[in-house]
């Protein structure tokens, strides 16, 4: 034996798997593939792509969708974008992964302008204006908008209306903590009014996002240091520490989070259309005890809505266009498809059109009888828009780190004034603001004039 | 027989620093078990008691268990659901691991050889080359080398992700350093005065000479590709090409909570490259540890 | 005797042939191209600009670079100082005369790094769980005042990584010291016992010089896959983990090559962590030629 036995399995093993693996072809796959990144997605669109799929005789034009997580999806996107590995025709993409689609040259983005052609057919009309913004870049619409994501508050109407609470006197956030507080005190234990934690990016971008801030401006430049943003910024950290604290850590998509959601710990909670139907799958424990209202506003008479979350379909330019347009706006522009998405997921369509049907009117008893879908549809058109920069990713994070340091900063100094804060608040987000500028000036490609 | 009380005491020490020891030891070996038995139990238990029992669930059944909350169902999904290529990714990587591990032992050990049995014009210079590669670290070598696989053409190819890993100046190190002083020049030279040829010797006197290192080095290739993660991550975009590290970690992104099914995954995962060490493990710590005790 | 000689003269370069073709297009080259793409920015593969070293100092002044250098220097010195006595202290108590079951306790140590990090990621992410996990339900109850709810991943996430490759490497460097320990002159440890040494002197006296090859290597060996950690934090944390405090020098790599799409920033990073490499690996050097 000139070599162990465990050398001539390693052998072996290489004889044997090149052999398999050669004659174990990759199954090619023909017709329209789609990827999406949710399980969910995929049970919605299964029928309707088969009802697409009967009626098309020619199998080249069948489509097939398959799911990837979102990190692979993105990373298997770019490849082939800008290394001509495998593509599939067509994509859903999130709003947290579409940014870096947009940070070179405009000539390189790997997705089909869909701005004639969605001018020509009037889908600017029929579809919700703000749920294009995230997909629009340097005027330039590449996606196909999936939704539009309204924000409501969902609150605990057994123990709020056991408390004698009327909810319609809630105008605004000051209202809301004022009524609110005496709750706290729970016969388990301290309960608290909402999730917003420094490491809840979704919740500060909500708030920023209805009370009129944000991050860039119609122009891509980058707004961190807004007095807006600053008083939310200040807003939030008194809720998150010192003696008004009224929130805790109850993370999202996580099984602890939810025990504190399910004993009550945690009463409120800002929820975009999709998370209610997130809630009524995970949560249904909750089922009848939840009702919903508009957010309160952060002025009198101000915005009682906001959003987060994006989902949309792109096109890629290696796809034969008008297949996959067609069968985009099938499946985006289906009235079934509209119905079944708010039935499953509670997510509501941005196609205006389908905004009347009866289907959003039906009592939900997981609220306990409340229409949700009208409630959000209410809010619908008030949506505010939101910004396609690829920097938007850093500037959330750099937002966040701001809100940390913050609240780090409250509590060392024991300073719990707003007004205090707000100057504190503008000092981190100047802060905020020079570090995106930073990163933006470093990007050769977005520099350049004219990309 | 000395019974006075200092060899009394003595015997009693010596027994406390036996005690000692092996206690120690054992614990440290449980605790170095413990997740592995974890790892089995967590792959077959119902997610209704995953945290509520940290190994088996407790109940009326046999042996004080609850048999009712135990479950093959993950195996069955990982290799059944069409969501994922689990069986195809375990043969992608058994390829990969195996194909990379040969063919690179291969290679390494004729270099090994040339650099330390010939005397060759260069020679100096070549060795200095290699060693001063050794310190060059992957992730260095990620962009450039995506970079010229995709000019290549090599991108989502098995080629692209064997053909970089052939080459590693580690085994030519190793293989070196064990020939030199493992393979008597005379008997090379008693061979070539018999008439025997250069390829005879090699294959015949070198190779089984240096068989630990070979099966040592054949180990670590192996296990090294079989858990490499970045490099597929990046080379290769067709799921059907996935290694099995790089199909685990999407796993987890979508089935994030279905910790049963993660585990169970996982437990495919490892359970191949436990047993090929079982066969190859006195050659494999041997050959290890060789290069390192002789310097 | 001449066919011999001939083709002895020829066998050399036959036999490196293989190695060197692929050596040099694979790793050669790509050095030599590693440099070229630090000094530009690249989106994707083919789109490139000449930046000089801007690259550089736009690292310099990334917060996240100092922070990737920071978790990556604190854990290479935990995994030197932590894991490596441990691994020593191991290796002696297995090294003991007359001790049985070596081979078994030897065996069960090695096991844990075969697993792939990858693999050990995943396991350890669940077991740390904060509420549930195995880890704090044993600390729980071994530790009589342990609190409730330890948030390993969320912010002790330094204190997780180094625990996970604990597990994982401790046995693999002690076996190393075990070997060692075991080529040690036992005459020498004799003649030391004789005159009066006792344990800790036999140690530092006779063990110590003839085990410090193998501990310059194994330090050496350790530092250099310390400052590589990539796949452990990014499959525990899904990334870089909350306030990136699980963001290291070649995650930091990957986030701004391939999901950024810039392979000479990249490549700039890539650099800086070779310069690091090459200067501590030489300082090792010097510091074992002085003794």
């Amino acid at each position: 034996m000139q070599l162990s036995s465990g050398s001539w399995t390693i052998v072996a093993l290489m004889v044997i798997s090149s052999l398999v693996l050669f004659f174990w072809p990759i199954p090619h796959r023909s017709g329209e593939s789609f990827w999406t990144f949710t399980l969910d997605h995929d049970l919605i669109y299964e029928p309707v792509i088969g009802k697409w799929n009967a009626g098309e005789p020619d199998a080249g034009q069948h489509v097939t969708a398959y799911v990837i997580d979102k990190q692979p999806l993105l990373q298997r996107l770019q490849s082939g974008f800008l290394s001509g590995t495998p593509l599939p025709n067509m994509a859903e993409v999130e709003i947290s992964m579409a940014p870096t689609f947009f940070s070179g040259p405009l000539s390189a983005v790997g997705w089909t302008d869909l701005t004639g052609v969605i001018h020509r057919e009037g889908l600017d009309q029929r579809i919700d204006p703000a749920s294009f913004s995230p997909w629009t870049n340097r005027g330039h619409i590449f996606g196909l908008p999936h939704d539009v994501h309204p924000v409501l508050l969902a609150y605990r109407s057994d123990i709020v209306e056991a408390a004698g609470i009327d909810v319609s006197t809630i105008q605004t956030w000051t209202d809301f903590v004022r009524v609110m507080k005496p709750l706290m005190h729970g016969p388990d234990g301290p309960r608290y009014l909402l999730n917003v934690w420094e490491t809840n990016q979704q919740d500060m971008e909500i708030l920023m996002l209805q009370a009129g801030g944000g991050f860039f401006d119609a122009d891509l430049k980058p707004v961190l240091n807004s007095d807006i943003n600053a008083q939310v910024l200040a807003r939030i950290a008194t809720w998150i520490a010192g003696p008004g604290c009224i929130c805790t850590n109850a993370p999202d998509f996580d099984a602890s989070g939810n025990n504190m959601f399910q004993s009550g710990q945690v009463l409120c909670y800002l929820m975009p259309d999709w998370m209610s139907g997130v809630w009524m799958k995970d949560l249904p424990g909750l089922s009848g005890k939840l009702k919903l209202m508009p957010l309160p506003a952060w002025a009198p008479g101000g915005l009682r809505t906001s959003v987060m979350g994006g989902t949309m379909l792109g096109i890629s330019k290696s796809a034969n266009f008008a297949q996959s347009w067609a069968f985009a706006k099938y499946l985006y522009l289906n009235h079934d498809v509209a119905r079944e998405l708010y039935r499953r997921t509670g997510i509501i369509t941005p196609v205006r059109d389908f905004w009347s049907d009866p289907i959003y009117d039906q009592p939900n008893p997981y609220f306990s009888g409340q229409p949700s879908g009208r409630l959000y549809i209410q809010m619908a058109d008030k949506v505010p828009a939101r910004t396609s920069s690829p920097f938007k990713p850093d500037a959330v994070v750099a937002v966040t780190d701001a809100l940390i340091r913050l609240k780090r900063y409250a509590q060392d100094t024991g300073t719990y004034d707003e007004t205090l804060l707000t100057l504190q608040a503008h000092r981190e987000l100047a802060r905020a603001q020079t570090e995106i500028e930073r990163r933006m000036a470093a990007n050769a490609f977005l520099t350049a004039a004219n990309p | 027989m000395n019974d006075d009380p200092a060899a009394r005491r003595r015997r009693r020490r010596n027994a406390a620093a036996q005690f000692a020891t092996y206690a120690t030891l054992v614990v440290f070996a449980v605790m170095t078990l413990i997740p592995f038995a974890w790892l089995v139990c967590a792959s077959i238990k119902e997610q209704s008691v995953f945290f509520r029992y940290q190994f088996l669930p407790l109940g009326d059944g046999c042996l004080g268990l609850d048999w009712h909350e135990l479950t093959l169902d993950y195996y069955r999904e990982l290799f059944t659901s069409a969501n994922f290529n689990f069986a195809r990714s375990i043969l992608n990587s058994i390829f990969y691991a195996s194909t990379t591990a040969a063919l690179s032992t291969l290679f390494c050990a004729m270099g090994g050889y040339a650099l330390a049995k010939f005397r060759f014009r260069g020679r100096e210079t070549l060795t200095l080359l290699v060693f001063g590669c050794l310190l060059v670290p992957g992730a260095l070598l990620l962009a450039p080398t995506y970079q010229l696989l995709y000019q290549l053409g090599l991108l989502d190819s098995y080629a692209g992700l064997i053909l970089p890993s052939i080459a590693p100046a580690f085994g030519v190190y190793l293989f070196r350093q064990s020939m030199l002083h493992s393979i008597p020049s005379d008997l090379l030279e008693a061979a070539r005065i018999d008439g025997c040829g250069e390829w005879r010797i090699f294959f015949t006197i070198v190779i089984p000479l240096v068989r630990p290192m070979i099966g040592a080095f054949l180990l670590i290739t192996f296990l090294g590709c079989w858990n490499n993660f970045i490099g597929p991550q990046i080379i290769i975009q067709t799921p059907e090409k996935y290694p099995l590290a790089v199909e685990i970690a999407q796993l987890k992104g979508l089935y994030s909570i279905n910790y049963g099914m993660l585990m169970a995954g996982t437990l495919i995962s490892i359970a191949p490259v436990m047993v090929l060490f079982l066969f190859l493990q006195k050659e494999f710590i041997a050959g290890l540890t060789s290069g390192a005790v002789k310097g | 005797m001449n066919r011999s000689l001939g083709s002895a003269r020829w066998m050399p370069y036959l036999l490196l042939a293989p190695f060197l073709l692929v050596f040099t297009v694979f790793l050669v080259y790509p050095l030599y191209r590693s440099a070229v793409l630090a000094c530009s920015q690249t989106f994707g593969p083919t789109r490139h600009v000449w930046v000089g070293f801007d690259n550089f100092l736009n690292m310099a002044r990334d917060p996240d670079f100092w922070t990737a250098l920071k978790n990556t220097a604190i854990f290479t010195a935990a995994s030197v100082l932590i894991q490596l006595p441990l691994a020593l202290g191991l290796a002696l108590i297995l090294n003991r005369p007359g001790l049985r079951g070596r081979a078994i306790f030897r065996l069960i140590f090695f096991m844990p790094s075969l697993v792939g990090l990858v693999f050990v990621a995943m396991m350890f992410g669940l077991m740390l769980d904060e509420h549930d996990g195995l880890v704090n339900v044993l600390l729980r109850a071994v530790i009589p005042h342990f609190p409730g709810e330890f948030p390993w991943l969320e912010h002790y996430v330094m204190a997780s990584l180094i625990l996970a490759s604990l597990w994982i490497y401790a046995g693999f460097n002690m076996v190393y010291f075990l070997a060692a320990l075991q080529s040690v002159n036992q005459d020498s440890l004799d003649a030391a016992a004789i005159d009066g040494a006792n344990v800790w002197q036999r140690f530092i006296y006779v063990i110590m010089p003839e085990i410090r090859p193998v501990l310059g290597f194994v330090v050496l060996l350790s530092v250099i896959g310390s400052l590589q950690l990539f796949e452990l934090p990014f499959v525990m944390l899904s990334g870089a983990g909350p306030e990136n405090s699980g963001l290291t020098m070649v995650m930091y790599l990957y986030e701004k090559g391939f999901q950024h799409n810039d392979l000479g920033f990249a490549s700039a990073i890539g650099w800086t962590l070779t310069i690091l490499l090459v200067g501590i690996a030489l300082a090792q050097r010097r510091l074992t030629r002085h003794e």
